[in-house]
């Protein structure tokens, strides 16, 4: 009677675990999946925070408009003072990958005002601490992992077979194959679950939900990559130094040289300038505004915005409503290479899905930041709801510009608010 | 001598035939040369492409018409960093800045379009850069190729048989640091080439390519110390790989990673928009022009006319509003230096506490050594915010002062009822054209010298504890064989 397959397993796992090198290996992939989820945890904690704190100066800040340099009641004033704020909280599974959300704003004022010169403003961050990327479990994954699958796996038959146990153990073996493949997932899946249990702590504390079966779903076809990598070094009957040598060199390629390559590509094939050129434009026309007949502007501004139509005419050196509708057509005139910019952005990020499909380490950063929320769709998406709030904002200011309503100290609450609420910290 | 050259040819002729050592060599010489020449016509690219927005940006300034001066405070300005001659090697947090930035009076913008928001995620994996690939590439290749220089001896017994032929430990250790360094040697050239197509095109500094390129000689010949005595010290060729693949993975992967997390657990910066409200806040507490009644501008009104001997602002020498609107930028950019400061020197101890990790890894002290000698560091950016700002504020104030000097009180009260006022208050454009363009001013060699003095100061450090260890590994090799 041999032993049943339970006790298989756990002499397989006495057997791996006696050897020097595993345990240590094992523990220090758990320190370092619970230190990235530690590190991701705090910092979304710190965004959350961030997010709360600001509303209370923000309101701080309308209200001293409100009492002083609107307080004549002319809504010009209200609308040219008033900053309002959006913010993109981070999502459940953000703190899995912080993605671009480190050197985009997640908090953003605008203000009535054209929009195409707001939109982009940048946050203010430490470039040289950005430069190298965060320490998330998104990159302990990526770059780690498969380090630590080369170190547990290269030798999986080799060793036996410098060892001179090979054919012993093939003659005891019931079956080969199965022998291998047993070892094979032993070790792949504890170095599996080290990274895991981590994880799926994290995302209890962080509620995450179902959207985590994706990542460990992930993870898991990640890790069965590199292990079917070392297989083939077994495979190929490469010694164990050789097959060190070799997965590392693969390591090297497919998770910095050719992502680098790849890059260098993207960024060479889809050049984007257009980010600086429509902001140069824009600028002209929303000043050129200043010397256009009056009447001509009104026309074109009652095209975009016919609700206004049939109201009172602007007469004499300055009014406020010609000041906002040469504003909006600032925007309305860059309308073209502010999509053609966005339509380079997404060229580009679509070109990187591409070498996603070949790259393991590019694909599965990609669909963990997609997961997470955290990538350039996501830059976007805020984007595009800054520009919804944007146009409900003019409007709510065109009520009272164009209708010659006074803005009165009441009236700032009754401005349209961030659609989303402030998260809890 | 003559022995540690003959143990080093030998090794040589040994790598000449092992197929991973050449395959790991032309790898990454290839590697270095698309790196030296994407990087070089990346450089030169941006830095044309910015003196050309530069260039459209003042002409346009310098093409306006008659105007209002306070028309052209809001009509602002355009400013772009130019790139040192050594980004071409290193760019450095180049792709992580906005390189523009929109001047005008009042506020104070962003740097913006920096290349990273506007790149995939790939920017992240690392740029491909000369520098790149000697601090992070270059060591791996050695470690795959130098591993075994002599563990692989001793296993095979070899070495044994080399001591027996009376050859010193020292000598043997001698033989494999040069013939590894040879190999580092090839790895440089490259990027060495690429500092002297930049020092005779684009009119780089000669001292400091030269120290950039003793700077990364000394980086990989502490891998090289590294690798050989890790090879001499640990038992199988096996464990020596493992060792040193490690050891590159903590050093250059893990360390560069986790400094920047603690740096900002430890100092949390301010979100630009708090910064905003900050300052707004501030402001209305040092002097709100809006106010009629606001104390500090009452003051200021009652010291003027006092000044020039007048009860009404209506009979003063200058016009009344362009005096306010020079008191105003003043107090708000005080404001704006003031916060400046405090975020830079908040960076500046973030810089510290991931510098002093830095002493954990070799990697990233030649990191921080490299961008300061390029001139591509943060503190090159922070010159260009501070020197945009003063552009700026002399802008402004220049304009404010035209609007107090040339537009009388009068005309600038009625110029939007009295269309001849409105006609009056547009002053010549030859104001515009007689403001200076901006011409950013690099860091000197000496401040650069000086930023790099702690990077290069760590990896002496580094130099001096190899050293150390390799005459310890020379005393095992004596007693082990």
């Amino acid at each position: 009677m041999g032993p049943g397959v339970i006790g298989l397993w756990r002499h397989e796992l006495r057997l791996f675990l006696r050897q020097p090198m595993a345990l240590p290996l094992l523990l220090l992939v758990v320190l370092l999946s619970a230190g990235s989820v530690w590190a991701g945890l705090a910092e979304v904690a710190h965004q959350r925070e961030v997010i709360a704190r600001i509303q209370p100066q923000q309101a701080a800040d309308v209200a001293a408009v409100a009492a002083s340099a609107a307080a004549d009641g002319d809504p010009g004033n209200a609308a040219y003072y008033t900053h309002h704020v959006t913010w993109d909280p981070p999502s459940d599974l953000a703190f899995i990958a912080l993605g671009q959300r480190d050197v985009a704003p997640f908090v953003l004022r605008v203000r009535a005002l054209a929009l195409e010169g707001q939109i982009n403003e940048s946050e203010t961050y430490n470039a040289e601490l950005a430069l190298p990327g965060r320490f998330d479990w998104a990159f302990v994954l990526t770059y780690l992992a498969p380090l630590f699958a080369i170190a547990l796996l290269h030798d999986l038959v080799a060793s036996e077979r410098e060892a001179g146990r090979l054919a012993l153990l093939g003659a005891m073996a019931r079956s080969r194959r199965g022998l291998w493949a047993r070892r094979a997932l032993l070790r792949s899946g504890l170095l599996f679950a080290a990274l895991t249990l981590p994880l799926i702590v994290g995302g209890l504390i962080a509620n995450s939900g179902w959207a985590l079966l994706g990542v460990i779903g992930l993870a898991a076809a990640y890790l069965a990559f590199w292990t079917l990598a070392c297989l083939a070094a077994a495979w190929l009957r490469l010694g164990s130094v050789s097959a060190a040598a070799a997965l590392a060199a693969v390591w090297l390629i497919v998770t910095l040289v050719l992502p680098g390559l790849a890059l260098v590509a993207i960024n060479a094939a889809i050049p984007v300038r257009q980010g600086v050129e429509l902001t140069l434009a824009q600028r002209e026309a929303v000043h050129g505004g200043w010397d256009k007949p009056k009447p001509a502007t009104m026309a074109a501004f009652f095209r975009a915005e016919p609700a206004w139509r049939n109201t009172a005419p602007v007469r004499g050196g300055f009014h406020w409503k010609w000041y906002y509708a040469f504003q909006h057509l600032g925007d309305l005139s860059v309308a073209e290479p502010v999509r053609a910019y966005r339509a380079g952005l997404e060229r580009r990020d679509a070109l990187t899905r591409q070498v996603g499909y070949v790259l393991p380490p590019v694909g599965l950063q990609l669909a963990l930041h997609r997961l997470a929320r955290t990538d350039l769709q996501a830059q976007l998406a805020y984007q595009d709801r800054i520009r919804a709030y944007h146009a409900q904002l003019r409007r709510f200011y065109y009520g009272y510009l164009f209708t010659d309503r006074p803005f009165q100290a009441a009236d700032f609450a009754r401005a349209p608010r961030w659609p989303e609420p402030p998260p809890q910290p | 001598m003559k022995t540690v050259r003959l143990l080093a040819g030998n090794d040589w002729r040994l790598m000449a035939r092992s197929r991973v050592a050449q395959l790991a060599l032309l790898m990454l010489l290839a590697l270095s040369i698309v790196a030296a020449v994407t990087a070089v016509a990346h450089r030169d690219d941006s830095n044309a492409l910015r003196a050309r927005f530069q260039q459209q940006a003042d002409r346009a300034f310098d093409g306006q018409p008659a105007r209002h001066p306070h028309r052209m405070v809001h009509y602002g300005h355009f400013v772009f960093r130019p790139l040192p001659a050594l980004a071409g090697f290193d760019p450095g947090v180049d792709g992580f800045t906005g390189n523009t930035i929109f001047l005008e009076g009042h506020r104070q913008n962003s740097a913006n379009f920096g290349d990273v928001r506007q790149s995939s995620l790939l920017a992240r994996f690392g740029q491909l850069t000369p520098a790149f690939v000697l601090q992070a590439l270059a060591p791996l290749v050695l470690i795959f190729v130098g591993f075994g220089l002599i563990a692989n001896e001793r296993e095979r017994g070899t070495l044994r048989l080399l001591r027996v032929h009376g050859r010193s430990a020292a000598e043997v250790l001698g033989g494999k640091l040069l013939a590894l360094g040879g190999i580092a040697a090839v790895l440089l050239t490259p990027a060495l080439a690429a500092l002297i197509w930049l020092v005779a095109s684009a009119r780089a500094e000669p001292l400091a390519a030269g120290l950039l390129a003793l700077g990364y000689i000394g980086y990989l010949a502490l891998w090289v110390l590294g690798i050989v005595i890790v090879s001499a010290l640990v038992r199988s060729a096996r464990g020596a790989l493992i060792a040193l693949l490690g050891l590159w993975t903590l050093t250059t992967i893990l360390v560069p990673r986790i400094g920047p997390d603690i740096a900002l657990r430890l100092e949390p910066q301010l979100t630009r928009l708090e910064t905003d409200i900050a300052i707004q806040r501030d402001l209305q507490r040092l002097g709100d022009s809006h106010n009629p009644d606001d104390p500090h501008f009452a003051a200021f009104k009652a010291r003027i006319l006092a000044q020039y001997g007048v009860s009404r602002v209506e009979d003063l020498p200058l016009n009344y509003r362009g005096l306010v609107a020079l008191e105003g930028e003043r107090l708000t950019a005080s404001l704006f230096d003031r916060y400046a400061t405090a975020q830079f020197a908040q960076q500046r101890r973030q810089g510290t506490i991931a510098t002093r990790l830095g002493l954990l890894s070799p990697a990233v002290a030649i990191r921080s050594l490299s961008m300061a000698l390029a001139g591509t560091d943060l503190e090159g950016h922070r010159r260009f915010l501070q020197q945009a700002e003063a552009y700026r504020y002399g802008i402004v104030q220049r304009l404010n002062r035209l609007q107090a000097e040339t537009v009388t009180y009068v005309d600038d009260g009625n110029r939007n009822r009295d269309p001849e006022a409105a006609r009056r208050v547009r002053i010549d454009p030859r104001h515009w054209q007689e403001v200076p363009d901006f011409t950013y001013r690099p860091a000197s060699l000496a401040e650069r010298l000086a930023a790099a003095a702690p990077g290069a100061g760590i990896l002496l450090v580094w130099l001096g504890l190899a050293a150390a260890a390799a005459v310890a590994a020379i005393r095992r090799l004596e007693e082990t064989v």
